[in-house]
């Protein structure tokens, strides 16, 4: 174990938040398309995380190391979610179906803001904790001078 | 003992390496903060540290298996540190377990004891040199 399987924690973190984040996006950007290339409305992106253990080098898992329990986190799936469209009556619109309704995606712009806010946070904590992370190892250099 | 490091900066590093696997812990529970089914986890390394430095004076007893509890100051180093389960945390909805604040505290706390210790380590090396050098002659 060394600074850099926490730095790489921190930074896997980081990078599912990201994702998180893009997929937020694409939801709010897409909260009126009635038009995918699967055909239909567009459906809200939910991204799932899972926990995976972080990878160690041969010498530590021979010394039967204590460390396997730290895990980094990855995005494991990004799926579309189960909700239906949300029908709404236009008969005049392009994509409205023969009883004049037209399917758009029912996505909630105010929880996606939420999950913005948390992914965004999130985010934070994992470059605080890369920092924290940082100046300990920047410290640790400076033994014996 | 004949050895210019003594028993004070052995245990200072060791405690600097398992400060180092209390980080890296916290960061992986900051980093599956949002996992569902995640169990946040803890490191609990100050009462092998104590006992491996001799703290309750049960000195000399040696260990040949990983199983004995480490004893006397022969066994710095070999203390058995645990990464378990939080056992006091909240289960959120997600079944997730991780106490975000109480992650922070931990990290900051456990940056500030780890400066603590290197410095005294620096003054340990700063008193070696002092002597190596006949008093700064």
């Amino acid at each position: 174990m060394d600074f850099l399987t926490g730095m790489r924690v921190s930074g896997s973190g980081m990078t599912a938040q990201r994702t998180r984040m893009n997929a937020i996006s694409s939801n709010i950007a897409n909260v009126n398309t009635t038009r995918t290339p699967e055909g239909g409305a567009y459906r809200k992106k939910e991204v799932v995380f899972g926990a995976m253990p972080e990878q160690r080098n041969f010498g530590e898992i021979l010394a039967g190391k204590v460390d396997e329990d730290i895990d980094r986190v990855q995005v494991v799936d990004i799926r579309p979610d189960r909700k239906g469209p949300r029908l709404v009556y236009d008969p005049s619109h392009v994509d409205a179906n023969e009883e004049g309704y037209v399917a758009y995606p029912d996505i909630n712009v105010m929880q996606e803001m939420v999950d913005m806010l948390q992914a965004s946070r999130s985010y934070e904590a994992n470059v605080s904790a890369m920092n924290t992370m940082k100046n300990m190892a920047l410290s640790a250099i400076e033994i014996g001078r | 003992m004949a050895d210019i490091f003594d028993t004070t900066t052995k245990a200072l590093g060791a405690s600097l390496n398992y400060r180092l696997l209390r980080q890296n812990t916290t960061a992986s529970n900051i980093a599956n903060a949002e996992t569902p089914g995640y169990k946040a986890k803890v490191v609990e390394f100050e009462d092998a540290l104590a006992r491996a430095i001799d703290l309750d004076g049960m000195n000399g007893l040696t260990t040949s298996d990983p199983e004995h509890f480490a004893l006397g100051t022969a066994a710095l180093g070999k203390e058995r540190v645990t990464v378990e389960n939080n056992p006091d945390a909240d289960v959120n909805n997600d079944k997730n377990t991780v106490d975000m604040d109480k992650e922070i505290t931990t990290m900051t706390e456990n940056s500030i004891a780890y400066k603590a210790a290197l410095s005294l380590i620096n003054k340990k090396m700063a008193m070696l040199k002092y002597g190596i050098s006949e008093g700064g002659r």
